[in-house]
């Protein structure tokens, strides 16, 4: 097991496109990080450059205190020492179940006896015990995809890359293999780099969840940090699906542009960075933190849009004066066409100045 | 709105629901039946025309070869000696081409080696250049009088490598084959995600032994197929072996046959000519076989959802660069330039300065009344056989692919099966029924074995792209109100349509240069414009020949890069 520690990285493709900029991020030795971002944000070519697939035209990759790549150095795939599970499973249709996992033994030139013993010993946990004659095309895409796992894991590798491993596969079959995998994971204290677009599967199984947009990294932290306090609106909108209103705050509280919202200042979560008492802004608001109650007829009512059963809470969008608002709320079904009134119970502030500054910062 | 109201609203739809799994099937069998008969009509019509073009002219061959017993005659020398000539050439032409296709494959559509998307082209253009043609060109290259054989004989009193003999002939079918082959391995290639090689490459494997352990495994159904392809196309191949290897008396079968036909040198040559089509067509029959037992060994591969991801060569980059580009501009640019000098000089053997360069061959060739009407036959037939094949096509991989009938397979069999046959066969088939039909010395013959021989570009073309497209694009017709014939031709035919034009294209393009056929069935004032090249190189007028080819070459060129161009 090893740490991964990349400096600097950055990846411009050679028709000029930015595939990822100025990354900075230590994975620590038996962590599980999780990325997660947008389609196009770069997430998949982080994974393949830690890989070795793709070659940063800048900065620099370290496993453990080994230079993989940077301006001189490049370290094969082959000679990274790693394991790597594929969203189409990549499990080579001309071999038997067995000799796919053994593969990587073979070519590390593994004794015969241990290999069997080794490959053996993977097949049982993850469960494919009995199966090794079977040809790959026979399997379903779960017991495929668990081969994959396999022989990404029987070499013992330093880190295991996850891309998109789970997505191709139905929802069921999904939500039980993400509980295998982070036992499974834990259990041999596996550093594992998880590619996801699933949102709620990244906060499900990672230590910690890098969100990445346009190349850049937009913010690391526990799960817990992503979801009550992400450092700019933008992140809270893509992980959190929050609702924005752009406005103005001064000690009193915050009141929308053209809006009829306003937040009372003691609703407001303004972060440590934001010192100044007013000034232009925004508002992110969570689902979870808005409450409907029925209309009132008044003009500034909101309508229902959509509105979608939820185990704990119903999932409602009302159009809210030309602005849309995701709501988490748990009670009555509100309707397509119901008027209501919304509430928020809590909003976080970004100050317009210091985004800017930001901005100005990172460019 | 409130819960109540949407409680009751959504009663109707489980009412709707009910309601229309019952009415419908009393509408349904009513329709069917009127419908049906039309398709089945509609079959029957394509069921009578296959047979008539494809199994009349293959029975009338078994039926001849075994009214008499003629096999004697085969382990006899001449044949049998042919009959060794061909199948070695053949064999060895197809290795040395899907080991080149292959290879070429690999380097140009998974590496990152420079100028790739110009070195396709240039490494496809020998599928668009006669074969005769080929070997015209070939010959002024590395013939005798060939300045590299000239130079090296001056130099070491012998020549370097003599064109002329069986290697030279094997030489050039591997240079005529292997587009064909790299066709075929690289759309097996793009269906091999590069997820799996990467996976090697994770486990420990270096890229060398990724490409051995997991691509060429993978690959080797689609080299074998090609193999088939190739070497059973090559089998009977007849410009090529007439022209090169006729002078060293390298015979095989199709120079023999022509020979017979030509000559009358056995006695009854049509029963012995047929008695070799047949072993050609048993050999074709077992190449077949072979093809589908290995097409149901095709692994089963899932599409990759990340784009294809090429191999860095490194620091084989350049060397591997310009070695490809060099092999390839030898095997395709050279013999276009040496056609070119060929037609613009007065003789073979006349150094090339500028005082010798001289249009009169060109102008000759094309002015000439025998190179007039094989134009005008060659044109007329091969537009007409591209319309025939284009409509049958059509009609024929709509019906197989778009219908449910267990007769389908043998349907789509029959019109491919031409395709595994050698034009050989096919010329000697409508000769011998040629007189009890009265197509007996008319150009209309040709026609008919031209349809034959290409009835499967189009059906192949028109049934791969429909292949893919799910049922349900007619079953939406069908619930909007359309019957089964009209769906078929409103939706599938109108799908359909680009894919066998492309494919009629294509058929008029190859038939126009088609050498084997027309020569065997050549006709008083049937003449084509690749039997007059054919004569013209026979007869010793080397540059003429030369001048035409290049005017029909470069014609073909300009023709597929439009017809590509319209396609896009």
């Amino acid at each position: 097991m090893s740490s991964v520690t990349l400096t600097d990285v950055g990846l411009v493709y050679p028709d000029g496109t930015v595939g990822l900029e100025n990354i900075n991020l230590a994975i620590a030795d038996g962590e599980f990080v999780a990325l997660v971002g947008p389609s196009g944000s770069g997430k998949t070519t982080l994974l393949r450059a830690i890989a070795g697939f793709l070659t940063p035209t800048a900065g620099s990759i370290r496993l453990d205190d080994t230079l993989v790549a940077d301006r001189s150095t490049l370290v094969a795939p082959e000679k990274r020492g790693l394991g790597m599970v594929f969203q189409q499973h990549a499990v080579w249709p001309h071999w038997s179940v067995e000799r796919n996992i053994a593969y990587p033994l073979v070519l590390a030139r593994v004794p015969r006896a241990e290999r069997t013993q080794r490959v053996a010993e993977v097949m049982q946990l993850v469960g494919l015990t009995g199966f090794e004659q079977r040809n790959p095309a026979t399997l379903s895409g779960g017991q495929r995809q668990r081969v994959a796992l396999a022989r990404a894991i029987v070499g013992r590798p330093r880190v295991l890359l996850l891309d998109e491993a789970l997505s191709a596969l139905d929802e069921p079959l999904r939500d039980s293999l993400r509980l295998e995998l982070q036992s499974l994971t834990r259990s041999i204290g596996l550093t594992v780099v998880h590619v996801t677009h699933d949102r709620e599967e990244a906060l499900a199984l990672a230590d910690r969840v890098v969100v990445l947009d346009g190349g850049r990294i937009q913010q690391v932290g526990s799960p817990v940090e992503l979801v009550t306090r992400p450092v700019t609106a933008e992140v809270a909108r893509f992980l959190s699906d929050a609702t924005i209103f752009p406005g103005d705050r001064d000690r009193n509280g915050f009141v929308a542009t053209d809006h009829p919202c306003a937040v009372p200042a003691h609703l407001l979560d303004v972060g440590s960075g934001a010192d100044a008492l007013s000034g232009a802004g925004m508002i992110a608001v969570l689902p979870e933190d808005i409450t409907l109650e029925p209309g009132t007829g008044a003009p500034t009512d909101a309508v229902v849009a959509s509105s979608l059963y939820g185990r704990a809470s119903n999932d409602i969008v009302v159009t809210w004066q030309g602005i849309s608002v995701r709501c988490r709320v748990p009670g009555r079904r509100y309707l397509v066409g119901e008027t209501v009134v919304v509430g928020i119970r809590r909003a976080m502030f970004y100050d317009a100045a210091r985004a800017l500054v930001e901005l100005v910062e990172t460019r | 709105m409130s819960s109540s109201s949407k409680a009751s609203g959504a009663g109707p739809v489980v009412l709707d629901r009910a309601r229309s799994r019952f009415p419908q099937p009393s509408v349904r069998p009513r329709t069917d039946a009127r419908t049906g008969a039309g398709i089945d009509l509609l079959r029957l019509a394509l069921w009578l025309v296959c047979a008539a073009v494809v199994l009349l002219p293959l029975g009338a061959i078994v039926v001849l070869a075994f009214s008499a017993n003629h096999l004697p005659l085969l382990l006899e020398g001449d044949v049998l000696q042919a009959g060794l000539n061909s199948m070695v050439s053949a064999v060895l032409s197809a290795t040395l081409a899907v080991a080149a296709g292959t290879a070429l494959a690999l380097l140009l559509d998974r590496t990152d080696l420079r100028g790739r998307k110009a070195l396709r082209l240039f490494a496809l253009t020998p599928l668009l250049v006669p074969p005769f043609v080929g070997a015209i060109a070939w010959i002024s290259i590395a013939g005798p009088t060939g300045p590299a054989n000239v130079a090296w004989t001056t130099w070491f009193g012998g020549p370097l490598w003599n064109i002329y003999g069986g290697d030279g002939v094997v030489f050039l079918l591997a240079i005529h084959s292997y587009p064909v082959v790299y066709i075929i391995v690289s759309a097996a290639l793009r269906r091999i995600p590069t997820d799996l090689e990467q996976a090697a490459r994770i486990s420990g494997a270096s890229a060398v032994r990724a490409v051995r352990t997991i691509t060429l495994p993978l690959l080797r159904p689609a080299m074998l197929s090609a193999f088939t392809l190739v070497a059973v196309g090559n089998l009977a191949d007849f410009g090529i072996p007439s022209i090169i290897g006729l002078p060293e008396r390298y015979v095989t079968l199709s120079t023999l046959i022509y020979r017979y036909i030509q000559s009358g040198t056995v006695e009854s040559p049509l029963e012995v000519i047929s008695t070799i089509g047949v072993v050609l067509l048993l050999i074709a029959a077992a190449a077949m076989v072979i093809d589908v037992l290995v097409s149901r060994s095709r692994f089963e591969l899932d599409a990759s959802s990340s784009a294809v991801q090429l191999l860095p060569l490194g620091v084989a980059r350049l060397p591997l660069t310009m070695a490809t580009w060099l092999g390839v501009l030898v095997i395709t640019l050279l013999p276009l330039c040496a056609l070119l000098s060929q037609a613009l000089l007065p003789a073979p053997g006349v150094p090339l300065t500028w005082q010798n360069l001289t249009l009169d061959n060109i102008v000759r060739a094309t002015s000439a009344p025998s190179t007039l009407t094989g134009a005008m036959n060659s044109v007329m037939l091969s537009v007409l056989a591209g319309l025939i094949c284009g409509v049958l096509g059509l009609a024929i991989g709509t019906v197989v692919t778009r219908t449910r009938a267990r007769s389908n397979t043998a349907l789509k069999t029959l019109a491919m099966l031409p395709q595994a046959i050698p034009g050989l066969v096919i010329a000697v088939g409508w000769l011998i029924i040629a007189p009890r039909i009265g197509l007996f010395n008319t150009p209309w013959l040709i026609l008919c074995a031209y349809v034959m021989a290409f009835i499967a570009i189009v059906v192949q073309s028109v049934s791969a792209p429909l292949k893919a497209t799910p049922m349900t694009a007619e079953e939406a017709a069908r619930i909007s109100g359309a019957t089964r014939l009209r769906a078929l031709f409103d939706i599938s035919w109108r799908m359909a349509v680009p894919a066998a034009i492309a494919g009629s294209i294509l058929v008029v393009l190859t038939a126009v240069r088609e050498l084997t056929i027309s020569v065997l069935l050549l006709a008083p004032g049937a003449q084509t414009l690749g039997v007059n090249i054919f004569s013209l190189q026979q007869a010793g007028a080397y540059n003429a020949a030369s001048a035409l080819s290049l005017i029909i070459t470069l014609v073909g060129l300009a023709g597929l890069g439009l017809a590509a161009r319209r396609a896009r």
